[in-house]
């Protein structure tokens, strides 16, 4: 039979995030997959390139809307070590408590969308319920739902009062007795089992080949987690288990993340609970001597690596980010062929790509091999142009 | 405190030195310098004796006149072994470890994308970041590259 071939995106049908996928396929059979990531580069690591510490911060939380938290501690830590100060050990727990909060949220995110993607509605109306409590504590904590604004270099900008710690025991004892249910019907549910078990299959010795990190790792048996590996932050002090599952499919992937849902529970309850006394920042020099820095971070998706170069200014020489979902994707690619066409949604939802924070670059519009920017001036006149009906083409 | 117990310099230096400079900070952070004609041979040779069975990171570094990769790997003892080589702007171009490193067949197209180097020996190095309508011949992560109103970041500047 023919190979044809179906593309896919460059709006991800289910994530509405741009990636576009070619995919070979023999009757409803996936043969090959070929990967075009993105169109919409951002020009991040450019930008901080030409900021100082201060105002990297808040554009590195930008690069993702769901773990935000996860870049700006990264980065932060980084520049801690290059500058040689420590963030006092309030900070640790409060950066330990957000990031775990947000790893809350992900999850719970993820796990209404791969439910969506089967058409298992209820559980995706249950888990995005419960999430608006997470969402809550959130906006409690930090003042935000998304893009907490938490995290500057030295510390962190909000100290947690004793009445938001209280609501947030309140509220984590709820969702427990939730997650507990989520579990049952994961393990137990007809619908799951039968589109997640046995799909998108991924044996350890694949996992580890191809790069694979985080939750999509783990569930394939690959017992990496940088929280214990290299512990950042408070992990050295709090109690939690990393979560592996021998399966290698999505159900896998399923069982870890909500496992991972109650580690993080715990590890929330019991950095609460000691939260040290103290300041939660100290002041940090305006300059870095050079130093050359990888800083590993547990994002909800995986191990994500800032390297950060620093050469005695007040800005980095280079920062270089590998997000988790890069990293992921050469599996998805092998995890892809010989299943059918029909699966492939929730074999990429299973990675849970973050497409934005895979793409940082773009910064020029151009039509022609000659590169030619918008001033803001430009644009907004060729915009007043267009609505009169006038527009000739675009400006220059 | 990491249960793990790194990778000894001893170890380290042992495999590597006979390619290049090795460096150590402590159990878990070893660098080794390598030229380009032997990296195929030195990460051979690091993937088997050293145990590392997971890519951490590709990263480049635009040095001005040579570009920097660093080839970031760990295993289960969770040290991190930092292969490190420079291409000099002039040559362009380095072999590509996408068979030795199944990983790095996406970070090469990536860095072939962005910094403008080529990976020779590469099945496929196809446009991946960028839109299909950038312009041919512009790397906007090079260091050379501007954009108008964007600072150019130079040593007076700062």
């Amino acid at each position: 039979m023919a190979e044809v071939m179906v593309p896919i995106g460059p709006q991800h049908p289910a994530l509405s995030e741009p990636v576009n996928f070619k995919v070979f396929a023999e009757g409803e059979t996936i043969k090959r997959l070929e990967l075009d990531l993105s169109y919409n580069h951002r020009g991040i690591e450019k930008a901080a390139e030409s900021r100082d510490f201060t105002r990297v911060v808040p554009l590195l939380e930008r690069i993702c809307g769901i773990c935000g938290h996860a870049h700006t501690t990264a980065f932060a830590q980084g520049v801690e070590e290059a500058m040689g100060i420590q963030a006092p050990l309030r900070a640790s727990y409060i950066r330990t408590i957000v990031g775990e909060l947000e790893r809350l949220h992900s999850h719970m995110l993820w796990l209404g969308v791969g439910a969506h993607e089967i058409g298992f509605q209820t559980l995706f109306m249950w888990t995005w319920r419960d999430r608006e409590d997470v969402q809550d504590t959130m906006e409690e904590m930090t003042g935000n739902r998304v893009n907490y604004g938490m995290n500057k270099v030295g510390g962190v900008r909000r100290d947690l009062a004793p009445e938001v710690i209280d609501a947030t025991h309140g509220r984590l004892d709820k969702l427990e007795e939730r997650f507990q249910g989520y579990l049952e019907i994961v393990r137990t549910n007809r619908l799951i089992r039968e589109r997640f078990a046995g799909v998108g299959k991924l044996t350890r010795a694949q996992a580890l080949a191809l790069g694979t990190v985080g939750p999509t790792a783990r569930a394939s048996g690959v017992d990496y987690d940088i929280r214990r590996d290299s512990p950042y932050a408070a992990y050295a002090d709090l109690p939690f288990k990393v979560i592996t599952e021998e399966r290698g499919d999505v159900l896998g992937r399923t069982l870890v993340r909500v496992r991972e849902m109650m580690e993080s529970l715990k590890i929330c309850r019991a950095a609460l609970l000691d939260l040290p006394e103290g300041p939660i920042a100290v002041k940090a020099p305006r300059t870095a001597p050079p130093a050359d820095i990888i800083s590993r971070y547990e994002a909800p998706r995986g191990e994500l690596v800032h390297t950060i170069l620093t050469d005695g200014g007040d800005r980095v020489l280079r920062l270089d980010i590998r997000t988790p979902t890069f990293a992921n994707w050469t599996s998805v690619a092998a995890a892809l062929p010989g299943a059918h066409l029909a699966d492939l949604p929730v074999v990429v939802a299973a990675i849970d790509p973050c497409l934005s924070c895979t793409s940082r670059v773009a910064v020029v519009d151009t039509r022609t091999s000659k590169r030619s920017t918008y001033t803001w001036d430009e644009l907004r006149d060729w915009g007043i142009d267009r609505q009169k009906g006038r527009a000739r083409g675009r400006p220059r | 405190m990491t249960p793990f117990p790194g990778l000894p310099p001893k170890a380290v230096s042992g495999a590597l030195s006979r390619f290049g400079p090795v460096e150590s900070k402590g159990p878990f952070s070893h660098r080794a310098a390598v030229p380009p004609v032997s990296l195929r041979d030195a990460l051979k040779v690091a993937l088997s004796k050293l145990a590392l069975d997971h890519m951490v990171q590709l990263a480049t570094i635009d040095r001005g006149e040579a570009f920097e990769l660093r080839y970031i790997m760990t295993g289960p003892h969770r040290a991190l072994v930092t292969l490190t080589t420079t291409v000099p702007r002039t040559l362009g171009g380095l072999p590509s470890v996408h068979d030795l490193l199944p990983p790095a067949a996406l970070f090469e197209r990536q860095i072939h994308d962005l910094f403008g180097i080529e990976f020779t020996g590469h099945p496929g190095l196809k446009r991946l970041m960028l839109a299909d309508d950038w312009p041919p011949g512009v790397f906007p992560l090079r260091r050379d590259f501007t954009v108008e109103g964007t600072p150019r970041r130079t040593k007076e500047a700062r």
